[in-house]
């Protein structure tokens, strides 16, 4: 970890969070990683955050503190995009961005953190397992619309 | 809330200079859906460090009042606290101009946010100004100093920046992407202030500043993918000639390039001129290669990530690629090209750091290089005529650097009174940021 730098996202992430994201799924989408970014930005540019390596962006976690969700009244953490980039794996980067956002939802009066991953998304599955995200007592229900 | 006869006064002049403040309430359901209403108010955050983080009383405790500061940096406070107000309305009554000819309604809705939180910040500026004796600093009273910062209007604020007239749309845009992007710079430096109440004016200054740079970014990211697929309607020329016409004054925003160090000294400013500069340069270059990327891919669509890197790292150490050559990208002019004030003020040095030595050829140079619009105005005239002045040696650079066009009101008072006109004013009006950051 002594090599990477962990910091707030700005606007000039985005696209070296578009580059790892193509790296990752083969799809280059800059217009969807703009209004995501820009939706952290304008409500909380603290909490989400990138990692640097050589002070090129190799990692981010997109999340915020929101509350009254589902029933839910009180303010929770949302962990909802992350990514690193495959060359920059195994070096901590994941956790390191996972402390910094955490860190920054318990200043903002949050004393949980939640996250959904599919189930076919076993490796996700297994980072925020490793993450200490346990399974939550809700249940995520869905009906398909014709 | 500021007490009630700032916080009308201040409403007053929004009325006035911010005409389409209510339409804000209106599209923030649709673009903001998720947001906490917008709140004219001032707002500090508590997470500020108790003891002083630079220059010579490190680690003793910050000041609380005004008075409890050394009177030289008290005046130094002083005059950031109403050069920053000055920027905060003034940015207002630019993007005012031509906030409406927005193609899209997403950008237009953001400039009216950016619009209503720098009403909030010079909203904040006067709480600062209000809320404490300032008695001990100067001998103006705080309404006389608010009535002053509320009666600047275009042409007549602090720094240079703020005295340009919008052409366009572009302008809202490469304003908010170059000269906000200064301001961070300032908000992040006065953070460590050594005067409390405005160090822990700064972080809720800073979090909403986040937005306004992105709202500056985002057009253009877009604008640039349109540019490249030729289904646009503003090309890169466009761009970069608006490029041209900001990137000057923001510098300029920063200080002569040989001075802050006083800032410093006294515990205002974590970096001097020339080191903040110097990031700013950096940050900047960063987003013309970001956004000369989102050319690239828009251009060759059929190109991959690494091959697109490639073509473009190609290009931009000179080759031509497919037809695609650098002048076809933006590019950052070179630090010295059209500069009015500090270190290089009124050398020739063109766009690409190209020497001049004969006049003519270089207005004709920079003239070519600004949007046509910003060419026919005042500001432009003045400023050649300042340039052939020193080059002939009939001015001096001292005087040519303090004598900007200063569209001043001869008449204070409310704006809605019918004996307000505009002249120019007088040769040798306060040069702004250089002073301020010595």
């Amino acid at each position: 970890m002594a090599d990477v730098r962990i910091r707030p996202v700005n606007e000039l992430d985005i696209e070296a969070i578009c580059r790892i994201d193509e790296r990752i799924t083969g799809k280059y989408r800059p217009d969807v990683w703009e209004d995501r970014v820009v939706y952290f930005i304008r409500r909380d540019p603290d909490s989400s955050q990138v990692a640097e390596v050589d002070g090129k962006v190799v990692g981010f976690m997109l999340g915020e503190v929101r509350g009254g969700e589902f029933g839910m009244e009180e303010p929770t953490g949302w962990l909802e995009f992350f990514g690193v980039d495959p060359s920059a794996r195994e070096r901590g980067i994941g956790r390191g961005l996972t402390d910094a956002l955490l860190a920054g939802f318990k200043k903002r009066g949050a004393h949980v953190a939640r996250t959904m991953v599919r189930t076919q998304d076993a490796e996700i599955a297994k980072f925020v397992a490793a993450m200490g995200f346990t399974a939550a007592p809700v249940s995520a229900l869905e009906k398909r619309l014709a | 809330m500021l007490p009630d006869r700032y916080h009308q006064a201040i409403e007053h002049w929004r009325q006035h200079n911010f005409p389409d403040y209510p339409k804000l309430a209106e599209v923030w359901p649709k673009y903001f859906p998720k947001d906490d209403a917008f709140c004219l108010c001032a707002k500090v955050s508590e997470d500020i460090s108790a003891e002083i983080e630079i220059g010579d009383d490190i680690g003793k405790p910050k000041a609380l009042q005004p008075k409890e500061l050394a009177p030289e940096a008290a005046q130094h406070l002083l005059s950031q606290i109403r050069a920053q107000a000055s920027t905060e309305f003034g940015s207002i009554q630019q993007h005012q101009m031509t906030l409406f000819r927005a193609q899209e309604p997403q950008d237009q809705a953001w400039a009216l946010r950016v619009m209503a939180e720098e009403l909030r910040h010079g909203y904040q500026m006067v709480h600062l100004l209000t809320s404490q004796d300032w008695s001990p600093v100067t001998e103006t009273k705080p309404e006389d100093m608010v009535e002053e910062i509320l009666s600047m209007q275009t042409g007549s604020h602090v720094l240079a920046a703020f005295n340009l007239e919008f052409d366009s749309f572009l302008d809202n845009v490469v304003f908010a992407a170059f000269i906000d992007r200064v301001g961070k710079y300032q908000l992040t430096m006065q953070k460590i202030s050594a005067y409390k109440p405005y160090a822990s004016s700064m972080p809720p200054m800073l979090r909403e500043e986040a937005f306004h740079l992105a709202a500056g970014v985002i057009p253009l990211r877009r604008w640039v993918e349109h540019a490249a697929r030729g289904d646009g309607y503003i090309d890169m020329p466009a761009i970069q000639k608006s490029i041209h016409k900001w990137f000057g004054r923001g510098l300029e925003m920063f200080g002569d390039e040989r001075g802050g160090q006083t800032n410093v000294k006294f515990g205002l400013k974590d970096l001097n001129n020339r080191d903040a500069q110097d990031q700013y340069i950096q940050e900047c270059t960063k987003m013309l290669d970001d956004l000369n990327l989102r050319y690239v891919r828009a251009r060759f669509p059929d190109q991959s990530r690494d091959e697109a890197d490639a073509i473009f790292a190609r290009v931009a150490a000179g080759e031509t690629v497919d037809g695609l050559s650098r002048d076809d990208l933006l590019r950052l002019p070179d630090r010295r090209f059209f500069r009015r004030r500090g270190e290089f003020a009124f050398q020739m040095v063109g766009t690409h750091g190209e020497a001049f030595d004969d006049v003519e050829k270089y207005v004709a140079h920079v003239l070519a290089a600004l949007p046509e619009a910003y060419r026919a105005s005042i500001d432009v005239k003045h400023w050649a005529d300042m340039q052939r002045e020193v080059a002939a040696g009939t001015k001096t650079l001292k005087d040519a650097m303090a004598s900007m066009p200063r569209l001043a009101r001869q008449a204070g008072g409310c704006p809605c009174g019918k004996s307000v006109r505009w002249v120019i004013g007088e040769a040798g009006g306060r040069a702004g940021g250089e002073q301020l950051n010595s």
